[in-house]
């Protein structure tokens, strides 16, 4: 049982730093950001790139997969989803051009990096076990606490900054924001560079773990969106509570249903469009979305 | 062995002096390519895909192929079909429209499957990576196996760890997708038979799975002797293999797939030493000069070779061998069928003296197969060793 | 007067459009021997029908990403309906669609609650859960799919010949383009129907607020269900022939992959525009497919194309033709 808990909050911890970024574009500029996947593949590869090839320290590498992203993403925002919401009549038309944008991505990172599955060396060996009731190898621990310790940063940085005012009040209330002063073009860029940050953060930590390869980014879309919408798609704890939830339930359906095999994602899947035909917008979502 | 390559260089080295001035005039052999070379199953048919190009740049840089009285330069045409069964079939059509009368792939099983009605309607021999064995059974008869199956490799596996290494229970652990449950359930039947106690059987994961630890516990609760990743995508095999070895599994872990080294050894480390996989020819202990070179060429084209390609040189190299056993094979798959009971010739990637021709007899039949070593690997310290070698009949 | 010219113009481009498909592209396919692109344009005519129906639920506000799910129920009825049951193809086929139209009145009534984004993602998951199913379940025969369905049989009323058996033509894969071109023109023309129908106009306006809708009367909650509901059967019906075409179908047949494609089929031909899932079909499907040519740059430059149409034309292909007049 211990194991299953601990596994649930390492999972649930990763997912939530995927899900910020993704829930954070949402809020900001109305975008389902269907390259979220893509960017956090991208950031795994920069990662593996600086710290696995050429050797730099894991830190340095962190930072420039940080970096790299954030330009990635405010490149994206400025010449692609700006032009385009102003001028499309309809809201969902980005889903086109981020759709376009994940396939984009897809073949530059195979031309580039190649379709193997790639991997960096272990940042500390060994494993903890607790009696063999809690075993958990020392790099997990090391990269659970990195996740927590982002997203508490991202959560004060959105709190306290300046910036972080000026992007929640964008998000709650656009034309509100505009009126009192705040500039929604470049904070729109602010967020969805910040948004583009935090999955190729947690593409550059998981690469010590999972690795990294080209057909990541789709699924790993699809879950993070799984995870908005659990929280409420836009509203920032809910992004954490969703990657929580799912993080948890993965873990403890794969241990109770083990026994049923194949059936362990139907349940989940299942569920959750029980649980937001009760509740359609996620645990506190705004009505519409 | 070695007096057949000296025979092709020098032959080669003939024909290309004497017909350096006119190598434009040889004419086309078209072999066709369908496969997935998008998307997250990418790595399949590109391995595939470019062990036909080095294979073809070279023999035609060699001066083509002669088969009967024309010499040809082999052009490969590839069809991605984004690992879709739609679009395998539409790639199949592509390739009937073409004239093309010998494919390589599909890689998956149902794109396979899927591409049949097509490749018997419009006479193609087809040699596709997938294991159902109603595509080489009769009333079947155009597709030939590229490689070995799982339902051969897996019992000659469990039967050496049985003899050798005191293997008693095992438990299997799949991808829920359609290929690697085919696998399990024919992994199940080979090592029942054997009288191997199946302890684990029904643990299925996604493949998308970024954390494999809550997947694999249940199945490390139940400590088998012998773990198998049931038709593992190179992707998830370190994965996997890293998070059973940090839950303190101590017995052995297997698969019926092809693997990468550096894939594991970037992915898993030392945690991979010991991993039994299934190989191609070009363990050092087996592999030719000509496996060294064809290595060569293809790091040379393509920037990073790929150890899954040491299977997939071999269909290339049987259709160009079949085609000159019987040139009439050319434009008439009839004619290649019935030469497929009789080919036979020397196997230029294997040291010693072993042979190209066509098995399956025991599994389908009728000689639907290519005959491939099989080699049975184990990793360790980053590269693959030769545990055993076998024949499939 | 310029009414009827109007209604004069649409008949000639509704006739050209007929000759267009039922003449001249089967001629031209004779001539040249493309005898592949039988497949192919019977692929894009299916396609393009199970787009239909996801642009029938954009019209009522909703992005649906969970057609896949419904053209894998159509195929696997019809797979099923013909090798286990011993079936018509001509009687599997209307039953795979008002099947598919059924299991979305029961998914429908709890999530057409739904709006925005969330109905999108359940969709998507709903896709997700249609292959798992089809995995799991006894009688879709798992991993291994269904294989071996025969081609469609003779359709016969009162001993007259309607339609003969598909193997007793020399070339089936014409057949299937007939069969595929005919069905799309009907639903396209439903489609173009349903738009300039009272429903249509009812839609237009739930599109756009639905509870200003509402408190004019309406029972929104039926059109819904209605919508989705035929929306599902078309991508029942395209299912159910994909199965029959290509005699097999498989878990894999029609997944996330394909439902996203049917949703950015609507997108680049136009929401705005009946008949925008057509052009967008045709051209995303054959786009790629010319661009084989380019070899390993094929994905690089089939997105670019994708990302600079939607910078320069953001509300679809079909805007450039009416840009200069007003939208509907």
């Amino acid at each position: 049982m211990e194991q299953i808990l601990v596994n649930g909050a390492y999972l649930g911890a990763q997912y939530a730093l995927i899900a910020l970024g993704l829930t954070l574009i949402f809020a900001l500029m109305n975008v389902m950001n269907f390259a979220h996947g893509q960017m956090y593949v991208l950031g795994g590869f920069v990662t593996y790139t600086i710290y696995g090839q050429l050797g730099m320290p894991y830190a340095l590498a962190l930072f420039v997969t940080a970096i790299t992203l954030a330009v990635v993403g405010a490149v994206v925002e400025k010449f692609l989803f700006r032009p385009v919401i102003k001028r499309s009549q309809r809201d969902e038309s980005t889903m086109l051009l981020a759709a376009g944008l994940g396939f984009f991505l897809d073949a530059v990172i195979l031309l580039v990096f190649g379709e193997k599955q790639r991997g960096v060396p272990k940042l500390i060996n060994g494993v903890f076990n607790w009696d063999f009731r809690v075993i958990m190898p020392y790099d997990r621990i090391l990269i659970f606490a990195l996740a927590v310790a982002c997203i508490i940063g991202f959560m004060l940085f959105m709190q306290y900054s300046k910036t972080g005012r000026a992007l929640r009040a964008l998000a709650q209330d656009r034309d509100a924001a505009q009126l009192m002063g705040v500039d929604v073009d470049r904070y729109g860029m602010t967020g969805f560079a910040l948004g583009a940050m935090l999955a190729g953060i947690v593409g550059g930590l998981l690469v010590t773990i999972t690795g990294v390869n080209l057909g990541m980014g789709g699924p790993t879309s699809t879950k993070a969106f799984m995870m908005v919408m659990i929280g409420g798609a836009g509203v920032i704890p809910g992004a954490i509570f969703g990657g929580l939830i799912l993080g948890f339930m993965e873990s403890i359906l794969l241990s109770t249903l083990a026994s049923y095999g194949d059936i362990t994602y139907l349940v989940i899947f299942v569920s959750l469009m029980i649980f937001l035909a009760i509740r359609p917008n996620g645990l506190m979502g705004k009505p519409w979305g | 062995m070695r007096k057949s390559i000296v025979k092709t260089v020098v032959s080669a080295a003939v024909s290309l002096s004497l017909f350096s001035g006119m190598a434009y005039a040889n004419e086309t052999l078209k072999i066709g390519f369908v496969g997935v070379t998008s998307g997250p199953a990418a790595a399949w048919g590109i391995s595939n895909v470019r062990s036909m190009q080095t294979r073809a740049e070279w023999l035609n840089e060699l001066g083509g192929v002669k088969i009967g009285d024309t010499t040809y330069d082999i052009e490969v045409v590839t069809f991605d079909d984004q690992k879709d069964p739609k679009r395998a079939i539409a790639g199949m059509e592509k390739m009937a429209q073409e004239g093309i009368h010998y494919v390589v792939g599909p890689n998956v099983d149902d794109g396979a499957a899927a591409v049949r009605p097509v490749a018997e309607k419009n006479g193609i021999i087809y040699f596709p990576y997938a294991f159902p064995k109603s595509l080489y059974t009769p009333p079947a008869s155009n597709a030939i196996l590229g490689m070995i199956a799982n339902y051969q490799s897996g019992p000659a596996i469990y039967k050496y760890l049985k003899e050798n290494k005191g293997v008693k229970s095992i438990a299997f652990i799949a991808a829920n997708e359609s290929d690697p449950l085919s696998q399990r359930d024919g992994g199940i039947e080979a090592a029942k038979a054997l009288g191997l106690d199946v302890v684990s059987s029904n643990i299925t994961y996604q493949v998308d799975t970024t954390d494999f630890t809550p997947v694999i516990t249940p199945v490390i609760k139940q400590n088998p002797d012998l773990l198998v990743l049931s038709g593992v995508a190179p992707a998830n095999a370190p994965q996997l293999i890293r998070s059973a070895r940090e839950l303190g599994y101590q017995g052995l872990i297997s698969t019926e797939t092809a693997q990468d080294a550096q894939v594991l050894k970037e992915g898993a480390g030392d945690l991979a030493n010991g991993f039994i996989s299934v190989g191609g020819a070009s363990t050092p202990e087996i592999a030719s000069d000509t496996m060294r070179e064809f290595v060569e060429r293809y790091t040379k084209m393509f920037g990073e070779y790929n150890d899954e390609s040491n299977t997939k040189v071999y269909a290339l190299e049987y259709i160009v061998e079949t085609l000159k056993a019987n040139p009439a094979a050319i434009g008439d798959v009839e004619e290649f069928k019935k030469t497929v009971d009789t080919f036979q010739t020397a196997n230029p990637y294997m040291k010693g003296d072993a042979v190209l021709k066509y098995v399956g007899t025991t599994s389908f039949t009728q000689k639907r197969q290519v005959m491939v070593p099989l080699v049975v690997n184990v990793y360790e310290n980053g590269k693959f060793e030769t545990l055993f070698v076998a024949e499939v009949d | 007067m310029g009414l009827i010219i109007m209604q004069n113009k649409k008949i000639l481009f509704t006739a050209l459009f007929l000759i267009f498909v039922l003449v001249i592209i089967p001629s031209l396919i004779v001539m040249t021997s493309r005898w592949d692109l039988y497949y192919t344009l019977s692929s894009v005519a299916l396609l393009a029908i199970a787009s239909a129906g996801v642009w029938l639920t954009f019209y009522i506000g909703r992005i649906n990403i969970g057609q896949g799910a419904f053209a894998l129920v159509g195929g696997y009825v019809t797979a099923i309906l013909i090798t286990k049951a011993g079936f018509s193809f001509w009687l599997a086929l209307p039953f795979s669609g008002l099947f598919a139209a059924f299991i979305s009145v029961l998914i429908g009534l709890p999530i057409l609650r739904l709006r925005g984004v969330y109905f999108a993602m359940i969709t998507l998951v709903l896709t997700e859960v249609g292959r798992l199913s089809a995995l799991a379940l006894p009688i879709t025969n798992g991993a291994k799919g269904i294989s071996n369905i025969p081609l469609p049989g003779e359709l016969s009323f009162a001993g007259i010949t309607i339609i003969p058996d598909f193997a007793s033509f020399e070339n089936p894969r014409m057949a299937f383009y007939y069969l595929a071109s005919v069905l799309m023109i009907l639903c396209f023309a439903t489609l173009y129907r349903l738009s300039n129908s009272r429903l249509g106009h009812l839609c237009r306006s739930m599109q756009q607020n639905e509870e200003l809708t509402s408190s004019i009367g309406v029972n929104i909650a039926a059109i819904r269900i209605i919508i989705f509901a035929l929306s599902s059967f078309m991508g029942g019906i395209g299912g159910s022939i994909f199965a029959v075409m290509s005699q097999s179908i498989y878990p894999s047949s029609f997944q996330v992959a394909d439902s996203i494609n049917f949703m950015l089929n609507c997108f680049l031909g136009g929401l705005g525009y009946v008949f925008g899932p057509m052009l967008g079909t045709v051209v995303l499907y054959f786009g790629w497919d010319l661009l084989f040519q380019t070899g390993k740059y094929q994905m690089l430059i089939y997105s670019s194309l994708l990302i600079i149409s939607m910078l320069v034309l953001p509300n679809g292909l079909l805007s450039i033709r009416l840009s200069g007049r007003k939208k509907s």
